[in-house]
């Protein structure tokens, strides 16, 4: 019998559903976002998780999710009225600092890049864009609209040091873009998933990604230099990237978002079957065909869809939820050896 | 199935492949006839059309429903229907659908057919092929009148007359601007911006998109107004067909505001790509070596005039014209050289300015090319913060040499295409630029209409598309 969640808080002030969650690079604060059109920021004060701030007054319509710079500084929020705010707390308060337009319709997610060069966003309108940040200025200038997925894109995220970003989308596919020669182009697409990818997300090593789809399996991908010891075939100077795991009977539901945790190696997966499982890879496995086993799991960890999970990247263990149910929630999870 | 549109028009949804029967919103109307009496059924025929049954029992094929380009482009629907629409009708096939019947015509009934080359499209030609751009305009000469074709044009001379009417027009509008915001002047002849710009930032930029026609449509209405009251015809017996480095320059031909009512008929009939034309040749000749002996053979007919070029790159050279003339009117200063400086991290967003003794900018000019460079002009006027008189915008990275229409690499291979795009440059770089404006013929064509004659033939006007907000709903999130 796997080891449950251990709900350490649970937070409810939105009202209405709860769409992202997400921790700050130090992971003293986290931010929530949802139906309400606003973001809420909770930071600890004693033992309790309180609400510190709500950002009110930026969106239209729904805010989809949130996506913190590296520095912790600023905020970058999606929503569904079709633009982008960048939230700046250097003053102390978060303030609106910028609006970015340019997506045809909704925005569903919203990405920094590990050197805070870059703001990667995307789409409904099936696009990806690269915006190039001007720190100095606020300015946010767009480097690239990326048009080669065919449907809705669903999410995105960086690679952990690279200049690489990774998109999934409702045409069932995963796509690597990356700049060549001042121009950001497609280079790889990870088919595999037989319906929509929702989530990915990177492994620490960045040799590693991880997707979530509403065919309710998890897949975990792995890239392939040129002249591999495996001996897995690639083009030309461009590594190859190949489904080393699928983990499916685990979710009744589709899998809404995967996060890989850089502190413990844990994949964390939330489902629309109200539950959340976390996954470790096991010691003994092969580094090409890796086994990964359940080392946590809630059934019920909320009563509706789980949309969102993200792990706190300071505090080995702890996770934050949200979902439909319009609650956020906390878990811990006591790491063996 | 990857796109011909330029990115600009595939983000304002015209890559979804929607056939226009499965989910067109757009109301067909529907001619009354009499009511007749009693009920009446509708059944499927064995050849899939809609038969009309009434009580008698007597059976009538129903109407089929059309859905043309043009109820696409006025609708914000899915106009993802357009590809399938524009395949249909502006098509080799269809082209040489006309040559056939046109053949097939009694001789004085026959229509007149008018093939126009850009020379962005003979560079393309010339590059696949290794041979000189003046062969290539030689050979693609002789292969439209192999086909067919009674006259064959080159669209510079309607460039020029784009070049010298855009100029007219930023002067005015640069002295205008002293007392009502009427700068910058962005161009107008990319239909993929334009397209963008009526569909998503219609209030920001049409005002100051310049109301010159572009090239295609200069030499649309001039052909149809000269060459059908030369020959004593009507302008719907004149076929009008262009070949371009663009795919979008087929809806540009489709517009409402380049029909002629009165004669039911377009200026430009058809418009054919580049990479059209080249499977054409293929098809035809063979190789293009057959087409070369053929060429050689009539050279003695074929017109020996050296083709037209103009200064400023392959995307007709609007800023190097507008920039050139505007210094020398308003400031008496005689530009040499036009110098471009490019944005930091985009080759496609490079800045042009004039500055006087002490350094104050007298004129401050842009050329804005890609999809990308647009977004980045369109938020700058959205923040204020675009200083610009002039934007030379065009929708294509690298502008029209790298359109859409033009000759692609095999399998989209990236290196390959990156060699042919330079020899389509060195090969367009062969014409020697001349300074528009020194053509008199050019001169003497603009000369010979009167202001509301020259309106009609030389300019046009935009119109926003209103979004609809409903259309959104039926999406899963």
């Amino acid at each position: 019998m796997t080891p449950t969640l251990d709900c350490v808080a649970s937070l409810n002030d939105h009202g209405d559903r709860v769409w992202d969650v997400k921790w700050n690079p130090k992971g003293t604060l986290l931010a929530t976002c949802g139906t309400d059109k606003t973001i809420r920021i909770w930071g600890k004060e004693g033992d309790k998780w309180v609400c510190k701030s709500i950002l009110q007054d930026g969106h239209q319509r729904t805010i989809r999710k949130v996506g913190w710079s590296p520095c912790g500084n600023k905020l970058a929020s999606a929503s569904f009225d079709a633009t982008i705010c960048i939230w700046d707390k250097s003053s102390g308060q978060f303030e609106s600092a910028a609006t970015l337009e340019g997506h045809e319709n909704e925005v569903k997610a919203v990405a920094w890049s590990q050197s805070g060069e870059y703001l990667a966003t995307c789409s409904r309108d099936k696009s990806v864009w690269i915006w190039s940040v001007d720190d100095e200025e606020d300015d946010f200038e767009c480097a690239g609209v990326l048009t080669v997925h065919t449907q809705d894109v669903k999410d995105i995220a960086w690679h952990p040091f690279e200049p690489i970003v990774a998109s999934a989308s409702y045409d069932d596919t995963i796509k690597l873009f990356k700049e060549d020669d001042g121009e950001w182009l497609s280079f790889a697409t990870l088919s595999g998933h037989s319906s929509t990818v929702w989530s990915v997300s990177w492994s620490k090593d960045g040799r590693r990604l991880v997707s979530g789809s509403d065919d309710k399996t998890i897949k975990v991908w792995q890239k392939y230099e040129p002249g591999n010891m495996e001996g897995i075939a690639t083009k030309g100077e461009t590594p190859t990237w190949k489904c080393v795991c699928t983990l499916s009977g685990y979710f009744n539901q589709p899998i809404y978002c995967v996060t890989w945790c850089h502190q413990t190696d844990m994949i964390a997966a939330c489902s629309g079957d109200n539950s959340i499982i976390v996954f470790r890879e096991d010691e003994s496995s092969g580094d090409s065909d890796p086994i990964f086993s359940v080392v946590a799991s809630t059934q019920q960890a909320h009563d509706q869809d789980v949309n969102a999970v993200s792990w706190n990247p300071t505090t080995p263990g702890l996770l934050a939820s949200c979902s439909d149910d319009s609650c956020i929630k906390l878990w811990k999870i006591e790491i063996d050896g | 199935m990857t796109s011909n549109f330029s990115g600009a028009l595939q983000l304002t949804d015209l890559n979804d492949f929607i056939a226009p029967s499965q989910e067109c919103i757009k109301p067909v109307e529907v001619k009354k006839s009499i009511p007749k009496k009693g009920l009446s059924k509708i059944k499927v025929s064995n050849d899939g059309s809609y038969m009309e049954v009434d009580t008698s029992g007597k059976s009538k094929k129903l109407q089929k429903a059309e859905i043309t380009l043009n109820d696409c482009l006025a609708c914000s629907g899915c106009v993802t229907s357009a590809e399938t629409v524009l395949i249909a009708m502006q098509s080799k096939d269809e082209f040489y659908k006309v040559l056939k019947e046109n053949k097939e015509t009694s001789p004085e009934k026959r229509k007149i057919i008018v093939v126009s080359v850009s020379p962005q499209s003979r560079a393309s030609i010339a590059a696949k092929h290794k041979l000189d751009v003046r062969k290539a305009g030689k050979a693609i000469d002789a292969f439209f009148k192999s086909l067919g074709a009674d006259i064959v044009l080159d669209t510079t001379f309607a460039e020029e007359i784009a070049l010298v009417k855009t100029a007219e027009e930023f002067i005015q509008r640069y002295r205008d601007n002293q007392s009502k915001k009427s700068l910058p002047v962005l161009t107008s002849s990319c239909p993929g911006w334009i397209c963008y710009a009526e569909k998503t930032h219609g209030d920001l930029t049409l005002p100051y998109i310049s109301s010159v026609k572009s090239p295609q449509q200069i030499l649309g209405s001039l052909v149809k107004e000269t060459v059908s009251s030369h020959v004593n015809k009507t302008p719907d017996n004149v076929y009008h067909v262009t070949v371009m480095p663009c795919y979008d320059k087929k809806l540009e031909a489709s517009r409402q505001d380049f029909y002629d009512d009165i004669y039911s008929t377009r200026d430009v009939d058809l418009v054919l790509t580049s990479g059209e034309v080249e499977e054409m040749i293929a098809g035809e000749c063979g190789t293009m070596d057959d087409l070369i002996v053929k060429v050689d053979a009539i050279n003695n007919n074929a017109s020996t005039d050296e083709p037209l070029s103009h200064g400023g790159g392959g995307s007709g050279g609007y800023l190097h014209h507008v920039y050139k003339h505007a210094a020398q009117q308003l400031f008496g200063v005689k530009v040499e050289e036009v110098v471009y400086k490019p944005a930091r991290n985009n080759k496609d967003f490079r800045d042009v300015t004039l500055k006087d003794a002490d350094g104050k900018i007298l004129l401050n000019f842009a050329s804005v090319y890609g999809f990308r460079s647009i977004q980045n002009l369109v938020q700058k006027m959205k923040r204020g913060r675009c200083n610009y008189h002039f934007v030379e915008v065009m929708a294509c990275p690298s502008g029209c040499l790298n359109g859409g229409g033009q000759i692609k690499a095999p399998g989209g291979d990236r290196e390959l295409q990156k060699d042919i795009f330079s020899s389509v440059q060195i090969a367009f770089n062969e014409i020697p630029p001349t300074e528009a404006r020194e053509d008199s013929a050019v001169n003497q064509t603009i000369m010979d209409y009167d202001i509301t004659k020259s309106k009609q033939l030389f300019h046009t006007q935009y119109h926003a598309v209103e979004k609809d907000e409903t259309l959104s709903l039926n999406v899963k999130w």
